[in-house]
């Protein structure tokens, strides 16, 4: 059970008697006193996904038998009729526009 | 739409966000304001000093808050407590202690003016009568509420609740027949 006593007029008398306090500054006040905001880590984050790609591409290259995977892929694009060249470039495009744009959204 | 208090908090303590901090002062500082000059038996300097310590308390601990209380309720203890301290200290330094806020004044010597106010009459209640009163009736805590920003068992605030609402109901018709 609720244990407010609400509908007691006496409560009501008293909860109107309370004057409302005008702010007169007060919050400007406090938040000046408020100690500078911590330090924003971007840059730490940016240093370990920086990092952390750097890494995977050595591995990568490295694995993959010193990347020739990529001219093996740069020949074989290079055998493609133009049609098919450029809606490759397209899907690529639309699917980084996407991925952009989800990017964007999520952020906001 | 308008931010809950949940929302501003969270926006504190993600993004260190000082604005969403302003958002609660300007909200709940009234209500602060208002419980701390009552308590302090309307030394209004003492009051906003008291709460200025108590807002900015809020935000160093503001990571604490787990939201299991309402963000006031919270903001009431800490505000309390700031009072406490600083009965404490005056108690150290200067020899007044609570006993100076917690004792009951004499309804005679009562500024004839101010006689019919009931703030005037809260303000001559015992300090845990006032506070009871203050939280549950004024503020609209639930006595569980109040107990937990009291730190006192719930009996006790039901009792002082009762106690205190019992005294001004007599001061109130006492002036009024004079």
């Amino acid at each position: 059970m609720d244990d407010i006593i609400q509908e007691d007029p006496f409560d009501r008398q008293l909860r109107e008697a309370m004057p409302y306090i005008d702010d007169d500054g007060f919050t400007a006040r406090v938040v000046r006193r408020l100690p500078p905001p911590r330090r924003p880590r971007q840059s730490l984050r940016a240093v370990i996904l920086l990092g952390t790609t750097l890494l995977a591409s050595v591995f990568g290259y490295v694995l993959s038998d010193h990347g020739r995977f990529i001219w093996v892929t740069i020949e074989r694009l290079g055998t493609l009729p133009m049609l098919g060249l450029f809606a490759l470039a397209l899907v690529s495009g639309m699917l980084v526009t996407v991925l952009g744009l989800v990017a964007a959204i999520a952020k906001s | 739409m308008e931010l809950t208090d949940a929302d501003l908090v969270a926006r504190v303590i993600v993004d260190d966000d000082q604005h969403a901090f302003g958002e609660l002062v300007r909200r709940h500082q009234s209500s602060v304001r208002g419980l701390l000059r009552q308590l302090t038996r309307t030394d209004i300097g003492l009051a906003d000093d008291l709460a200025q310590e108590a807002f900015l308390r809020a935000y160093r601990n503001i990571r604490r808050f787990r939201g299991e209380a309402k963000f006031s309720t919270w903001l009431y203890r800490i505000a309390y407590n700031c009072f406490r301290e600083e009965a404490r200290r005056r108690k150290e330094l200067v020899g007044i202690d609570e006993a100076h806020w917690q004792s009951e004044l004499d309804p005679q010597t009562a500024d004839p003016a101010l006689r019919h106010d009931l703030m005037h009459a809260l303000s001559l209640l015992p300090l845990n009568e006032r506070t009871a009163i203050l939280l549950c009736c004024q503020n609209g805590l639930s006595h569980e509420e109040a107990a937990r920003v009291l730190n006192i068992p719930l009996g006790t605030v039901k009792t002082n609740v009762l106690r205190g609402r019992e005294k001004l109901k007599r001061a109130l018709a006492a002036w009024e027949a004079s």
